[in-house]
């Protein structure tokens, strides 16, 4: 069953076009990555599902509710978590989280059981009547990711919710954002985090230049780059000495090149002394060489990679 | 309706929660009051300070000293203070602004006076005050009016008193003759002067006579000051606009189910709501501290609701125009400051020329301070209702076209 639908969707900010006709769907329950360098499009895309912004053509479906002619009631079925401490900071964690839930229409009954459940979950319970402005960043992190979470939405935007926290406080958020997708809550993840991408959701959308370029599972994605083993050389290099090499190798795809640094996708057991002999016959120094297992990385190198945009 | 609820009661409990700046900008009021009341004297133009006058007598005769006493002699007394100094030392005192006037009496002044020359008294007035010199001027002028014409009159007695000054004696029998020829000289003269077939009756219109005679200085002051004030304490609740924009807060209301028209009504009533508490702050305030009577408290509490309704309304208005808290922060203070200077809260109006004045009925000060003197003094809230009137409707319009343009820009200013 699908909780978010987009077809066509497309913005343009005077000559620019920040989404270019995308088109996908999430299902109910599902937690969908969003990856995307900067300037690819995300932000455009999550604003305008979150009603904030109007899309020039294209449409969102919520729940089966169209954004443009519901959007008071699907609001309700929202929730935001931004990239910044949305919330009160003079006010205390519980008058913060009980404003949030009054505004989104939760009773008060429910509110209160709400506020206490999502306290002892972040283990903040016992602190809730302090101001939010005495709390550390990663306990701000976890009330602002409770108040998005407060309504039990069933569509919930989430932009970069663990940035610049420990990793006690960012397990924590996991725990909670698993939570809730398996209670049924789909969830729409922006992060820059590839691991945490990787570790998370069912499925990754990876953007760029107003276009998705890739959307399925950790494993479809993989595919991409396919079972080759991922190789970054470092040396004394220009970017036209690799690229000649490069050219000539048949067995190495090109994920990403600059002045000293080269990525390739490669069968390293088989391939790599062949290729290392060609940088030495041009008498090129290497400095070093490291070889991984395909992971997202890679996946997100290929796709979005500067040489490859060129 | 629930979500402005919600909307103004977090706002309410955040101001309460961090009240600083409000209650800073609701002692000023109340400490400016308490200066003005200090320097200028609570009980207005009844206590106003004695006239400073120096004295020179280069003379130093019978007639000099008669002059320089009769300055401080009867009710004079209590309006001048005269302190007697050589020439240099008198200029030098007029110069640090110690005395608002310098008279000099020159030498051979009592000499042509017995001879019924012409001869001058020489006053030097004090440029930096306004007023008292003026009464120095005005009091001298009288003098030397009753002087020249008591001169006239007993020009006989006054050659004999000459002589026997001359003589340095002042013989029982001629003094009694003298004081028979002055009885007799007055007797004289009283035909003609009295009853006087005309006489002078003052009438004040009433509105001037109120103004003038029955509010003390701090009943025009903390009205003044409060109303520029309080505009800048409703801008406190819409600056919060500018700063949530910037948190994000703004954004997540504006995902949530609350509309942005609920959001900036909840900005509105907000502003008006603590305004009001801040008037009424004031106004007690005033009361317990100052003696200040207000007025019938129920249309007190009326004029306190309406003149809120408006500067909210007001203020919502100006941020339609304003989309960061550095124009703001340059709009409202130029604006504020503005009115308030040409609205009566930095000068009273009735010292401005008739032309600024009509630019001073456009302010919201000017019928904010207008209307709490016409209840001060003891009118009906007939009086005013016309101004309330105006009040309401004015927040009402005002509101309404800045909750339709902030509402637009808020959208664009969000999506950006």
């Amino acid at each position: 069953m699908r909780m978010l639908q987009i077809e066509h969707l497309t913005k343009s900010f005077e000559k620019t076009k920040a989404v270019d006709d995308i088109s996908f769907e999430v299902k109910v329950g599902e937690i969908l990555g969003f990856l995307g360098p900067n300037g690819a499009g995300k932000t455009t895309t999550i604003s305008m599902i979150a009603g904030l912004l109007k899309p020039d053509s294209g449409k969102i479906l919520i729940d089966s509710l169209d954004l443009d002619r519901d959007l008071r009631k699907v609001k309700r079925l929202m929730g935001v978590v931004p990239q910044d401490m949305a919330f009160y900071e003079e006010l205390t964690a519980k008058e913060n989280l009980l404003f949030w839930g009054k505004l989104q229409g939760v009773r008060k009954k429910d509110l209160d059981e709400r506020v206490e459940y999502y306290l002892k979950k972040t283990g903040l319970l016992g602190r809730e009547n302090e101001a939010l402005k005495k709390y550390s960043g990663g306990m701000k992190r976890r009330i602002n990711l409770i108040i998005g979470l407060i309504h039990q939405p069933k569509l919930l935007l989430l932009d970069e919710p663990t940035i610049g926290i420990d990793i006690q406080t960012k397990l924590n958020i996991y725990e909670i954002i698993k939570e809730a997708s398996a209670n049924g809550t789909t969830i729409l993840y922006t992060t820059h985090n590839l691991q945490e991408a990787e570790e998370l959701c069912d499925r990754i959308a990876i953007m760029d230049l107003g276009k998705i370029l890739a959307l399925g599972t950790f494993n479809e994605l993989i595919q991409i780059v396919g079972e080759k083993d991922i190789v970054i050389i470092t040396g004394k290099f220009s970017i036209d000495q690799a690229r000649s090499i490069i050219s000539g190798f048949e067995q190495a795809a090109l994920l990403s090149l600059e002045e000293g640094k080269i990525v390739l996708s490669l069968e390293a057991s088989k391939n790599i002394s062949i290729l290392l002999e060609e940088f030495f016959k041009k008498e090129i120094t290497i400095d070093d060489v490291s070889i991984k297992q395909p992971n997202l990385e890679s996946v997100f190198l290929k796709l979005t990679g500067k040489e490859l945009r060129e | 309706m629930k979500n402005l609820f919600h909307l103004v009661r977090k706002d309410f409990v955040r101001k309460w929660e961090n009240p600083v700046v409000i209650l800073g900008f609701l002692l000023i009021p109340f400490v400016f009051t308490l200066i003005f009341g200090f320097v200028f004297g609570a009980e207005g133009e009844d206590t106003l300070p004695r006239v400073k006058i120096l004295t020179v007598d280069k003379d130093k005769s019978f007639i000099s000293e008669l002059v320089l006493r009769a300055l401080t002699q009867g009710d004079l007394n209590e309006l001048i203070e005269m302190e007697q100094v050589e020439e240099e030392e008198g200029y030098r005192l007029l110069d640090r602004g110690n005395a608002s006037a310098l008279l000099i009496v020159p030498k051979n002044f009592g000499q042509s006076v017995w001879d019924g020359e012409q001869t001058e008294l020489l006053l030097v007035k004090n440029p930096s005050e306004q007023f008292l010199p003026q009464i120095a001027e005005e009091v001298l002028d009288t003098l030397t009016l009753i002087l020249s014409s008591l001169r006239h009159i007993f020009t006989d007695e006054l050659n004999t008193i000459r002589e026997f000054d001359e003589l340095d004696k002042f013989p029982d029998e001629a003094i009694s003759t003298l004081s028979i020829k002055v009885k007799n000289r007055i007797e004289a003269v009283s035909k003609y002067v009295f009853p006087p077939i005309i006489s002078l009756k003052q009438k004040t219109l009433s509105e001037e006579k109120g103004e003038g005679s029955d509010l003390s200085i701090y009943s025009y002051i903390l009205p003044a000051i409060a109303m520029m004030f309080l505009l800048f304490i409703c801008n406190t609740v819409f600056e919060d606009i500018l700063r949530e924009k910037e948190t994000g807060t703004l954004t997540r209301i504006r995902i949530s189910p609350a509309s942005m028209t609920e959001y900036i009504w909840s900005k509105i009533v907000t502003s008006a709501l603590i305004g009001i508490i801040c008037t009424a702050a004031l106004i007690i305030l005033g009361n317990i501290f100052f003696s200040i009577s207000w007025g019938n408290p129920g249309d007190v509490a009326l004029l306190v609701l309406c003149l809120n309704i408006l500067i909210a309304g007001f203020i919502a208005f100006l941020y339609a125009f304003i989309r960061t808290e550095r124009q703001a922060g340059a709009l409202l203070t130029t604006v504020i400051l503005l009115m308030s200077m040409l609205g009566g809260s930095m000068i009273p109006v009735e010292n401005f020329p008739p032309v600024i004045v009509n630019f001073s009925k456009l302010t919201l000060n000017y019928w904010g301070i207008t209307a709490f003197k016409i209840l001060m003094r003891g009118e009906s809230l007939a009086a005013i209702f016309p101004i309330l009137i105006c009040m309401v409707l004015a927040g009402i319009v005002f509101s309404v076209i800045g909750s339709f343009f902030l509402n637009n820009n808020l959208k664009k200013g969000i999506a950006q």
